[in-house]
């Protein structure tokens, strides 16, 4: 797969970038190249910075200096929304979702911005055939279409984490990123969670942040370790898997889930 | 031709039929609206006056849920947007008095904008937060605004107010405004139209927005929105109906005051919202209507009548977090229930212990409150028809017995509510599960 994606442009460059929170650095010059059409993991310890680098990268935080392109455009600074409008949507660790509508809501309110009603006044909701049409799929596609008309905050963890997702993938963006997806998951929903990923992520560029070693070396085209805020390696699965620095930083615990 | 034009007819038949069926409650709505002056005891000058007055206050509790309800944001300042609403009508008035020949029905509409202006212009400053630090701002605007309408006597008349006569001006179809019954009908046409709107803005692309915001405004910035835009634009449509209310003020009083943007009405149109529930559209109504009623008829039984209104707002914060429309909608499942009638009952039988206490607890104020506030009128007081001496402890005593009694026996009668209650839901399960099979 990797070698399929030397020749294709750059989907997500992220170069020498710094995040500190007061005097403490976190993310410590990292720099990445994803691909258009890349399964990208991010994997390291605790305390790495993933999440942190999630949220410079999805404009929850805003970087101490480097610089961050999406598609060729810079996109450093901009507030989520900006990011979001440009193409690029995240899911959280922790589930975030809209608790008090449907599971219906939740997704129609997701696509309303990529299909060009904005602020829109004019517009009955209930009447915009194209975001009834792909709410229903995306719905279909989680597997949450029996569940639509209930209220998001009394699903089940798995389903939340479900909608999670969707909620992600909505709005049709370019570049995912999906911090932990299966975090609190047994095997068995977590393996549908990863035929879920796969599908939703075909034709986009995902990059995922993921714990469990199973899925990632599952899911991952290539696999970059971070490590106290840097990058101490970017390869292809099987390589990172040799790799001595990352077997040296995940010291004490099994990389052959 | 002649086969084709039937079929369109019966098509056109076909939708009008629909969309009545889709507008089915708006209808509904209409013709009580257009009944209601006409009720048996509504239909003198004070059942029409009564009926304004709910009208003026379902608009302005709507327009307040626009904010608390459906986006999240609790103001103690709307009143600023329904009093400059009035003003700006009032000063329209004025120049129709004056021989601007504009129609006095239409003078809501200078309210609305009003509201719409200043709600812009403070909205801009105040949405940029939500939670404490939006309240607290609310609060120091509306500080500010009714102070400077006390100090801009030209502009405002300070607290004696500005007054302007409805019926001078231009009467287009006989409509004078002179009986009450005009002035009604006007302000039941602005307050569906305006409901209408409302229920409609929400149906809108950005006003589902509002409901997300409220839920959850980070992770509405991470599906395009920027929430703070979202919450100008729903502070902003709330400000412009909260002015149109104030201009319905303005035409049906022909005075507006200072204490119209004041912290009073403010704090009035909060409670009206939460005691109606803040969870339905319709909430608000129920609480607009409940308030006012209670307001008007509870001022001519007893002075003290602020005190039980906030002990009414109290209890239902306390026992009815989802307000008068919470309490109503909770019993929708059961409503088809056999057992729905047991739990109707077993309400009728807490009903008399709760008003044993209730009895007690109003002798108890009333009494307190007639010796602290007029020392001066005696001992003696009327109270349910009986003549009671405070200055002997046996009125004293009786109150607490019945209060003591009447809360010791309601208590008692909370496991039968809640037996009715369980029976109820049980057949209501088994009923919606034996119709999904059949489904």
């Amino acid at each position: 797969m990797s070698e399929a994606h030397e020749s294709a442009r750059s989907m997500l460059q992220l170069c020498d970038l710094h995040k500190r929170f007061g005097a403490t650095p976190i993310i410590r010059g990292v720099s990445l190249d994803i691909r258009e059409g890349e399964r990208h993991a991010i994997i390291g310890p605790n305390g790495a910075g993933k999440s942190t680098l999630f949220n410079l990268i999805s404009g929850l935080f805003s970087p101490s200096s480097g610089s961050i392109r999406l598609a060729g455009e810079t996109i450093e600074g901009l507030a989520p929304f900006e990011i979001h409008r440009r193409g690029l949507a995240r899911s959280f660790q922790v589930t975030n979702i809209f608790s008090r509508l449907s599971v219906y809501e939740n997704i129609r309110c997701s696509v309303l911005w990529s299909l060009g009603y904005r602020y829109s006044f004019r517009h009955d909701v209930s009447k915009l055939r194209d975001a009834n049409e792909r709410t229903d799929r995306v719905l279909e596609q989680i597997g949450l279409a029996a569940r639509r008309d209930v209220r998001a905050g009394i699903l089940t963890y798995a389903e939340q984490r479900a909608l999670e997702i969707g909620i992600t993938i909505a709005g049709d963006a370019r570049v995912i990123l999906l911090d932990e997806p299966t975090a609190g998951m047994s095997r068995a929903e977590a393996a549908r969670a990863v035929e879920l990923i796969r599908s939703i992520s075909s034709g986009r560029t995902l990059v995922i942040v993921e714990h469990d070693m199973g899925v990632v070396f599952d899911l991952a085209d290539r696999i970059s370790v971070l490590v106290y805020g840097e990058i101490v390696a970017t390869d292809a699965p099987a390589r990172i898997r040799e790799n001595p620095t990352v077997q040296a930083a995940y010291l004490g615990t099994s990389l052959h889930a | 031709m002649s086969s084709a034009s039937p079929g369109s007819g019966s098509s056109q038949r076909g939708r009008l039929r629909r969309w009545a069926s889709q507008q089915r409650a708006w209808l509904i709505a209409i013709a009580i609206l257009i009944v209601l002056p006409h009720v048996p005891g509504l239909d003198g000058n004070f059942g029409r006056s009564l009926l304004s007055q709910m009208g003026i206050a379902a608009v302005f509790a709507l327009s307040y849920n626009l904010l608390l309800g459906q986006t999240g944001l609790l103001s103690f300042g709307h009143a600023v947007y329904f009093g400059l609403g009035g003003y700006a009508a009032i000063h329209l008035m004025r120049a129709i008095n004056g021989g601007l020949a504009i129609p006095m029905p239409l003078v809501p509409i200078a309210g609305a904008g009003a509201g719409l202006f200043f709600g812009m212009l403070f909205g801009a400053l105040t949405t940029r937060r939500a939670g404490v630090v939006f309240a607290l701002i609310s609060l120091g605007i509306g500080e500010l605004v009714f102070a400077a309408m006390r100090i801009l006597q030209g502009f405002s008349g300070g607290e004696e107010g500005i007054t302007a006569n409805r019926g001078l001006g231009p009467h287009p179809f006989g409509l004078t405004l002179g009986p009450q019954l005009q002035v009604y009908y006007v302000i039941a046409f602005w307050s569906i139209l305006s409901a209408a709107l409302m229920a409609a803005f929400l149906r809108t692309p950005v006003g589902r927005m509002c409901n997300a915001v409220r839920d959850n405004p980070e992770r509405a910035a991470f599906i395009g929105y920027d929430p703070v835009r979202v919450r100008f634009v729903a502070f902003s449509v709330a400000a412009m109906f909260a002015g149109l209310a104030g201009g319905l003020h303005a035409l049906n009083y022909e005075i507006v005051a200072a204490e119209a943007v004041g912290a009073g009405r403010s704090g009035a149109v909060l409670l009206m919202a939460y005691i109606g529930g803040v969870h339905h559209f319709f909430g608000a109504v129920l609480g607009a209507i409940t308030i006012t009623w209670l307001q008007v008829s509870l001022s001519d039984y007893t002075t003290a009548w602020q005190l039980y209104l906030g002990l009414f707002f109290m209890a239902a914060v306390l026992f009815a977090p989802g307000g008068l429309s919470g309490l109503l909608s909770m019993h929708r499942p059961i409503l088809r229930t056999r057992a729905f009638l047991d739990v109707l009952k077993t309400y009728a039988i807490a009903a008399v212990p709760m008003l044993i206490a209730a009895v007690g607890a109003i002798m108890l104020l009333e009494m307190n409150y007639r010796r602290a506030t007029q020392p001066d009128a005696g001992a003696r007081i009327r109270l349910f028809a009986l003549d009671l001496d405070t200055s002997t402890p046996w009125p004293w005593l009786a109150a607490i017995l019945l209060l003591a009694i009447g809360a010791l026996l309601f208590r008692r009668t909370r496991p039968l509510v809640e037996r009715a209650w369980e029976r109820a839901g049980a057949e209501a399960r088994s009923a919606g599960a034996s119709s999904e099979a059949a489904g």
